[in-house]
């Protein structure tokens, strides 16, 4: 499955999140570009990612930066998940 | 599609470099980036179906992440290795080993940078750089707490100060993360410890198996603790 993320580092917030199927690899890679053109037009500086994962649950495993806070991260240490 | 030359490339990475690309650029840049599809395909296909780890792919990096390395690192876009890559996380030092063992066997072009021997500020992980021409891929592979660690660093760097991540910004957080690294390297090398084939008796080897259980509980518990203090410097600062 591929994620569209559109993140506003500074305020640590994800402002678009879209899923496409395996099979819909060159619309993602179409709508990544369209809208990095789209916030570059815009003067907009967002993080702008592709990421290829099994599913949501394996995505915020390997890239909770885009989904948790400080807090949240250093309480899973906890868990050690 | 016709292929970029080397010029080309590294003139557009001058021009990410000093920023304010055009869309012309990004369009360009787009299309490096593509030129990576077919070895990360075969890498991630390798990976999930041939060694059943289950990675999360970045088929191409992001033009923020390429714009910042370029200045950061004084290197020609040409030469950036980690354009296309993907992250695996694995439970221990164990499996981060028998992982970069079994891709040694699927890929026979294969770099090891190993930041468990040499942390780039804090930063422990395992890099493998494949050698697929004319492109590389980077497979990251962390430890859970190697990446708990890492995640907490950049989300730090996110929101206080990007420059956390390369040991820079606020020297409070930076040596607290400094520290917390250290302890996952020592409570790490506790569980290779953990692992050694008993040369004594039963009894003695149990003991010490219950010693290191005690201790890694405790260095957990100091972890979080500590952690838990960046958060609360954060929140004052903010007040």
């Amino acid at each position: 499955m591929l994620f569209l993320i559109e993140y506003k580092r500074t305020q640590g917030r994800i402002v678009t999140f879209k899923t496409f199927d395996d099979s819909h690899r060159s619309e993602a890679e179409r709508s990544r570009l369209e809208l990095e053109l789209e916030l570059n037009q815009r003067h907009i500086d967002h993080e702008i990612v592709l990421l290829d994962a099994t599913d949501e649950h394996a995505l915020r495993r390997t890239h909770r930066r885009y989904f948790e806070d400080a807090v949240q991260i250093a309480n899973s240490l906890n868990g050690g998940s | 599609m016709a292929t970029l030359s080397k010029t080309q490339i590294d003139r557009l990475g001058n021009r990410l470099k000093k920023g304010s690309p055009s869309d012309d650029d990004l369009r360009l840049l787009d299309k490096y980036r593509r030129s990576f599809g077919p070895a990360y395909d075969f890498i991630i296909r390798t990976i999930r179906g041939t060694l059943r780890l289950e990675p999360t792919g970045r088929p191409a990096k992001s033009t923020s992440s390429i714009a910042e390395k370029l200045r950061r690192e004084s290197i020609r876009l040409s030469q950036v290795q980690d354009i296309a890559g993907c992250r695996v996380v694995v439970a221990d030092i164990f499996a981060q080993d028998q992982t970069i063992a079994m891709l040694r066997e699927a890929f026979p072009q294969i770099r090891v940078i190993d930041r468990r021997i040499s942390p780039s500020h804090g930063y422990r992980a395992v890099h493998v750089i494949v050698d697929s021409e004319p492109v590389t891929v980077e497979i990251q592979i962390r430890t859970a707490l190697q990446h708990l660690w890492a995640e907490l660093s950049e989300r730090l760097a996110d929101v206080v100060d990007s420059s956390i991540k390369y040991g820079g910004g606020d020297q409070q957080i930076i040596q607290i993360l400094t520290t917390e690294s250290e302890l996952i390297a020592k409570l790490e090398l506790f569980e290779k410890d953990f692992s050694s084939p008993p040369n004594e008796t039963a009894e003695t080897h149990n003991s010490k198996i219950r010693q290191i259980q005690e201790d890694t509980a405790r260095m957990k518990a100091d972890l979080v603790v500590r952690l838990r203090s960046i958060i609360s410097l954060l929140k004052g600062r903010q007040r």
